[in-house]
């Protein structure tokens, strides 16, 4: 499934702009430059929210923009049947900030994309951005992301948060952002996203932040090797010195036995070839260094 | 959300899989009694949620009633991994010639649920199992009878055992997916001299996430009152087992900063995560939660601020400044508005930092002998 982010002022839509946080984000969504050009929620259609039009399907909202991306703060119950009005109306993006979804609507979901060639990101992220694009899809703080050659991704929020905010100050920017979840499940994976910095030409290297739990960075690093991933790569591993068979805040941050332990991971990693850091103010120098 | 073994193999009945003949008790009277039902030789073993049960003693056949008595009385508050043992399985011994290890369970790299199987089952099947543990897929509709009968030839099963395991698995598959379960496990599976089958223990793990649908699982409250406290305000609480608390906003953040500490020599008292959202209250909360922690000697809050307003924390911490200090506040404030942060707390008694490796450094400091 390829991967692509709406173009600058592309409209997009917000399902759920009527709740607290929904609201509160596409506020700021807006004051960043994306173009949310409609929001969605079931029975308050002709409502008005931060100068946005509500609308109470996806397919009137749709229709009203031409949007073809969404981003959603529905409730946990109803992602799943948001997201398939969203794939039936057209929508070909969806980025779910919902967290705590049950993993079979998230495996429901993943199925539903594939089938009609949607790509959804999620569920439990803060989103993407792409500063060149003044495109913010989510719900991460605008002033820690600057223009620039670093393709991030992470399993965590603040730290995607933190990493991106230490590589601004050291004038590294970002050519995209994007938190891939904090689920046992995600709907696009780390080596998706590798993927797709392979093929952009703006981004000069990458960054994930990965954490306990899973085995998505041992996969990802089997990828780089698969693929001679192109670029240089600096990794950094949250969770070195957490207990054995505890959620450490994240549903999918759990080590169970030696599955998912920070140190398999970061030596996976690094037989890979990537730079791991062992605190996140290291990786700006190992960024640099690795240009 | 864990289940204990017999609430496992309740469910177990309820989906017609073949388990042992038990009874639960909470004392050594219910114990006998229990005995007395069951018969003798019977299994003692203590409910508890943590592995290795068995190596610590929570597992015991016993012969006599004198045996139970004793027996019952030392497993009724046995620590297993941390945790009392408070209630005990009394179980009718099961003959049997081989031991499967049989579980529905979430791939996580693959994104889907397996079954999986093998013919060494028992406690050592982690480290065993690499070698024979077969899978088979499972699809988010379900086990179909060819998928059930590829993994029973897979394992080279035969006659009545084969039959008996296609069965056991189609049931448990649907156990897992109607329940939600992320895993549920039988092992050992025993094989009987007549090659009919019985699940002897069981580990079910259900989804949180989906605990909606099945209100019949809800949450208890936690017994411990910390716990109690960190849930009632939504945070994500984790208890450890140092003396610096650990209180942070966002998972990923306060998870960097355990690490930070370990790093520095010291240990951390508890993982706790404000979440999104760090208003003044919840941070008053947070703190004030952190303090009551008998082993906290110092309290290490990382904040990075986003959407979080680093002026609202401050106020926050400023008012638990005005408390009387048990255990010092060393803080970590960066992101939007951190200057003015950092001036409301000039003077409170805490000591602010701009980055997270300096804040680690003066709190693992302050507790160093």
């Amino acid at each position: 499934m390829t991967f692509s982010l709406p173009e600058a002022g592309d409209p997009v839509i917000v399902q759920g702009i009527t709740g607290m946080y929904g609201s509160l984000h596409a506020g700021l969504m807006l004051r960043y430059g994306t173009n949310v050009a409609a929001g969605v929620t079931p029975g308050r259609g002709g409502r008005v929210v931060e100068g946005v039009l509500v609308c109470d399907t996806v397919k009137e909202a749709v229709a009203r923009t031409g949007a073809k991306a969404s981003v959603l703060f529905v409730p946990a119950k109803a992602l799943l049947s948001a997201a398939e009005e969203a794939v039936r109306a057209g929508i070909e993006l969806l980025v779910a900030i919902t967290e705590h979804v049950p993993i079979r609507d998230t495996l429901k979901m993943i199925r539903l994309c594939e089938e009609n060639g949607a790509r959804a990101i999620g569920p439990n992220t803060p989103g993407v951005i792409m500063p060149s694009r003044r495109l913010k899809l989510g719900i991460m703080p605008a002033p820690s992301f600057r223009e620039g050659g670093v393709a991030l991704f992470s399993r965590s929020g603040t730290l995607m948060y933190e990493v991106a905010d230490t590589l601004t100050r050291s004038a590294l920017g970002q050519h995209v952002a994007l938190g891939v979840g904090g689920d046992p499940v995600n709907c696009t994976t780390l080596i998706e996203c590798l993927d797709w910095a392979a093929t952009m030409d703006e981004v000069k290297s990458v960054v994930v932040v990965g954490e306990i739990g899973g085995d998505a960075e041992e996969r990802l690093a089997e990828h780089i090797v698969e693929t001679s991933f192109p670029k240089p790569l600096v990794a950094y591993i949250a969770g070195r010195s957490a207990p054995r068979e505890k959620h450490m805040g994240h549903a999918g941050a759990i080590i169970y036995g030696d599955y998912g332990t920070a140190e398999s991971k970061i030596a996976a990693l690094r037989r890979a070839g990537a730079k791991v850091a062992r605190t996140t103010s290291e990786i700006p120098a190992l960024v640099s260094s690795a240009d | 959300m864990r289940l204990f073994e017999y609430e496992g193999k309740e469910l177990f009945s309820k989906y017609g899989i073949p388990v042992p003949r038990s009874r639960l008790a909470y004392n050594e009277s219910q114990a006998l009694s229990a005995v007395d039902e069951i018969g003798l030789p019977a299994v003692i073993k203590a409910q508890v949620l943590s592995g290795g049960r068995g190596k610590a003693g929570g597992v015991v056949v016993v012969r006599t009633k004198e045996e139970a008595a004793t027996e019952a009385k030392r497993i009724l508050g046995l620590i297993v991994g941390g945790e009392r043992t408070k209630a005990l399985l009394v179980e009718e011994e099961s003959e049997r010639v081989e031991e499967m290890y049989l579980a529905v369970s979430l791939d996580r790299g693959r994104r889907e649920f397996v079954a999986l199987a093998s013919r060494s089952g028992g406690t050592d099947v982690e480290s065993k199992a690499k070698v024979d543990m077969m899978e088979q897929q499972v699809p988010l509709e379900g086990l179909t009878d060819a998928g059930a009968s590829a993994l029973s030839t897979k394992l080279g099963l035969s006659g009545r055992t084969s039959s008996e395991f296609r069965s056991m698995l189609l049931r448990l598959e649907r156990l897992s997916r109607e329940e939600e379960c992320e895993l549920a496990e039988i092992n050992p599976v025993a094989v009987r001299a007549d090659g009919s089958l019985l699940a002897l223990d069981s580990k079910v793990v259900l989804d949180d996430n989906a605990l909606f649908r099945h209100p019949e699982f809800s949450l208890l409250p936690p017994e411990d009152p910390v716990e109690g406290e960190a849930a009632k305000f939504g945070f994500a609480f984790v208890l450890l087992d140092g003396d610096v608390a650990v209180v942070g906003n966002g998972a990923g953040l306060v998870l960097s900063t355990l690490d930070m500490v370990a790093d520095s020599g010291g240990r951390a008292a508890c993982f706790l995560d404000l979440g999104g959202g760090a208003q003044r209250d919840r941070v008053e909360a947070a703190v004030r939660l952190a303090r009551g922690l008998p082993s906290a000697r110092a309290i290490l809050v990382n904040i990075f601020g986003g959407i979080t307003r680093t002026t609202d924390v401050a106020q926050g911490l400023k008012e638990v400044a005005a408390d009387q200090p048990k255990s010092r506040v060393f803080a970590r404030i960066s992101g939007a508005e951190e200057d003015e942060a950092h001036a409301i707390l000039l003077g409170s008694g805490i000591q602010v930092f701009r980055t997270a490796q300096e804040a680690v450094l003066a709190a693992v400091k302050e507790v160093s002998p």
